[in-house]
């Protein structure tokens, strides 16, 4: 893993929002390193700040947002120092692409599945008429679609939510990027969807060579497509490593607690897991481990300054006291363990 | 769509039909004094005999299927007071085409000064444009018209070093009916493509379209304005075929020989038969106007569908 080739270089990047006159720290000095061919997934509660952090790949902040100090280094271009409009056209798309979320509203209602995937085909890949029509073709085939000829004519309203996620995957891979970001791509769909798309996510992954950077929530997929996780709490990465080292050997309270709410580990009859309190409000300057008021285990050190990173493995780091040599030794909760060996998870 | 239009079309024919019976028979309740010009002093034998001329004194049935016949053939009737015994369909014929020549003008000048206005709204919102055409919108709709209309006219007429008064013949004067007349329209639609385009561009197939490196001017016309504009297209035939009504207001103060100010004037004058066709006529206006938005949106808008769809999604 160590020798791989690195894409994309995050340094100490910090997000600030504007709102109501008051400033929002919503991305804390993070730092990522993304390697060529591989599927990063970050996980993270609702308002940890992973969409607001690749978005930040693609210059798509919302206009109260802004990037205070940091770096992100995309084939040797700072891309914090991108202003123009014309700037951030030679990555978006051509470079990087993004699968949204929700696909009732991510297609405009009122074009046809074919003319939104040709946009994309004629912008990056600059084929026009007829061989862009057959590249479009192509591209639906390659998503699954049947009969693409007559599909291509029709529009989003005519296509089911999962058939719908797959025509935002062909615009994306429409685009020939290099790094495909998927937020939360199967959230808005049935269960029974969701695996077929991931699957279908993975196999363009391998066709076309991608990186892939899934942001989610929901740890069992999580455990079917990544290569390696981040687990994001209040705007920071507190524990990165691949995806066997996070599950099986996790490092940091926070992830504790976010496996051990995962039902598959609850025992039957008792109330499931949750976590207490709420993520801190990232108004105020957070002091020591954001997420020490939630853990009742929390160590007095964890109030008054901040952990740096301490390396468990070459590929897995977490940001938590616990890993100091002088910490008192805090095993990970039963359920966490009882996942370690028994190793129960995802659908497949 | 075919089968939906027929349909639409036949329920439009229906919904005529029930207005122009009621207008008639409502018409046949008014006085009688109302088909003469001199009643005061014609006896009762010559009132009769009018009236018998004129088919009054049929029952009001018989009276209506003669009315829906000659209407069929284009004949509205003779005035009876406006002008004594011509025929209407002839003094509309005279006074619609200036009426219809300024309101499409208006209409034309409007979309040209709203769309733009309304797309810099969008664009720029809380910006410039924004608070100029805000501030716009605000005194349009707040001041009556017909202060600025005066001003208007007052200012305009000198500003251009023409006659205060239209004059077919003379272009120049045929400016500021027009200026005045587009200015609500103008406003109403700079509001309305502000508010759509503003709800267009908060939604995720924008931001979808930005991901993929789509440039935010490309992003504006092809996507946003093109889908804002779609909800409006459906109101442009209506007011389009309003504007043979005529403004009442810039017509009398630019002493304009059109369709404003008929309606009330043949009704103030009791002229029966001249209200009954120009209130036809209206509706019929108000129903083909509202009938084609209809048609128009559903040839626009691929979600709306005339066909009952099978087991759809």
């Amino acid at each position: 893993m160590q020798d791989r080739e690195t894409v994309l270089s995050v340094r100490d990047l910090n997000v600030k929002f504007s709102l109501r006159g008051r400033t929002l720290h919503a991305i804390r000095d993070v730092s990522l390193d993304l390697y060529k061919g591989e599927s990063l997934a970050i996980v993270g509660e609702s308002g940890s700040g992973k969409s607001v952090f690749v978005k930040t790949f693609m210059g798509l902040l919302d206009a109260n947002g802004w990037i205070d100090s940091g770096e992100i280094v995309y084939k040797g271009h700072d891309l914090t120092k991108y202003n123009t409009e014309r700037q951030w056209l030679s990555v978006r798309g051509k470079e990087i692409a993004m699968v949204l979320q929700d696909p009732m509203t991510s297609l405009n209602p009122l074009k046809t599945i074919g003319a939104q995937i040709l946009e994309a085909i004629e912008l990056h890949q600059g084929l026009t008429g007829e061989a862009a029509h057959k590249e479009m073709i192509s591209t639906l085939v390659d998503v699954g679609i049947t009969e693409p000829e007559r599909r291509a004519r029709q529009y989003p309203h005519e296509f089911s939510g999962g058939m719908r996620q797959r025509v935002v995957i062909a615009i994306a891979v429409a685009c020939r990027p290099k790094i495909l970001i998927c937020d939360e791509p199967t959230t808005a769909l049935d269960v029974t969807i969701q695996a077929q798309i991931l699957r279908l996510i993975r196999s363009l992954k391998e066709k076309y060579e991608l990186t892939t950077v899934y942001i989610t929530h929901d740890l069992g997929v999580v455990a079917n497509v990544a290569d390696r996780i981040a687990v994001m709490y209040a705007g920071d990465i507190v524990e990165i490593g691949l995806c066997e080292e996070v599950f099986y050997q996790p490092k940091h309270p926070y992830t504790w607690a976010l496996l051990s709410s995962l039902p598959q580990l609850g025992i039957k009859g008792e109330p499931l897991y949750s976590i207490h309190g709420t993520p801190p409000n990232l108004f105020n300057e957070v002091k020591g481990d954001a997420f020490a008021p939630r853990n009742p285990r929390a160590l007095k050190i964890d109030f008054v300054k901040r952990p740096p990173y301490f390396e468990v493995s070459p590929t897995h780091k977490a940001r938590t006291w616990l890993l100091d040599p002088r910490a008192p030794k805090i095993d990970p909760p039963e359920a966490v363990q009882k996942l370690s060996t028994e190793g129960v998870l995802g659908y497949e | 769509m075919l089968k939906y239009s027929i349909k639409r079309l036949a329920s439009s024919l229906v919904t005529l039909l029930i207005i122009i019976t009621v207008v008639f028979v409502l018409l046949r309740q008014m006085p009688i004094e109302g088909y003469f010009d001199n009643f005061e002093k014609a006896d009762a034998a010559t009132i009769n005999a009018k009236l018998e001329q004129l088919g009054l004194n049929d029952p009001i049935p018989v009276q209506l299927f003669n009315f829906l016949k000659n209407l069929l053939q284009g004949d509205l009737g003779n005035s009876t007071r406006y002008s004594v015994g011509a025929p209407i369909a002839g003094i509309i014929a005279k006074k619609a085409p200036i009426s219809i020549k300024l309101g499409v003008l208006s209409m034309a000048l409007s979309l040209m000064m709203g769309i733009p206005l309304g797309t810099a709204m969008a664009r720029g919102k809380g910006k410039f444009w924004d608070k100029f055409g805000t501030m716009f919108i605000v005194f349009i709709n707040a001041v009556p018209s017909a202060v600025y209309y005066i001003f208007i006219q007052l200012y305009g007429s000198t500003a251009l070093g023409i006659s205060m008064l239209f004059d077919e013949t003379n272009y120049l004067t045929w400016i500021l009916p027009v200026f005045s007349m587009s200015l609500g329209s103008t406003a109403s639609y700079a509001m309305w493509l502000r508010r759509y385009m503003v709800d267009e561009m908060n939604k995720d197939y924008v931001r979808l379209a930005r991901a993929k490196g789509i440039a935010e001017k490309k992003i504006m016309t092809s996507h946003v304005f093109r889908n804002a504009f779609v909800p409006m297209i459906q109101y442009i035939p209506t007011s389009l075929l309003y504007t043979v009504c005529g403004s009442i207001y810039v017509e009398s103060l630019y002493s304009i020989p059109g369709m404003g100010g008929l309606l009330v004037d043949v009704i103030g004058r009791q002229d029966n038969t001249m209200v009954q066709a120009i209130v036809i006529i209206y509706s019929c206006i108000g129903i083909v106007g509202l009938l084609l938005g209809d048609l128009l949106m559903g040839v626009i808008d691929p979600r709306i569908s005339f066909v009952k769809k099978e087991g759809a999604r």
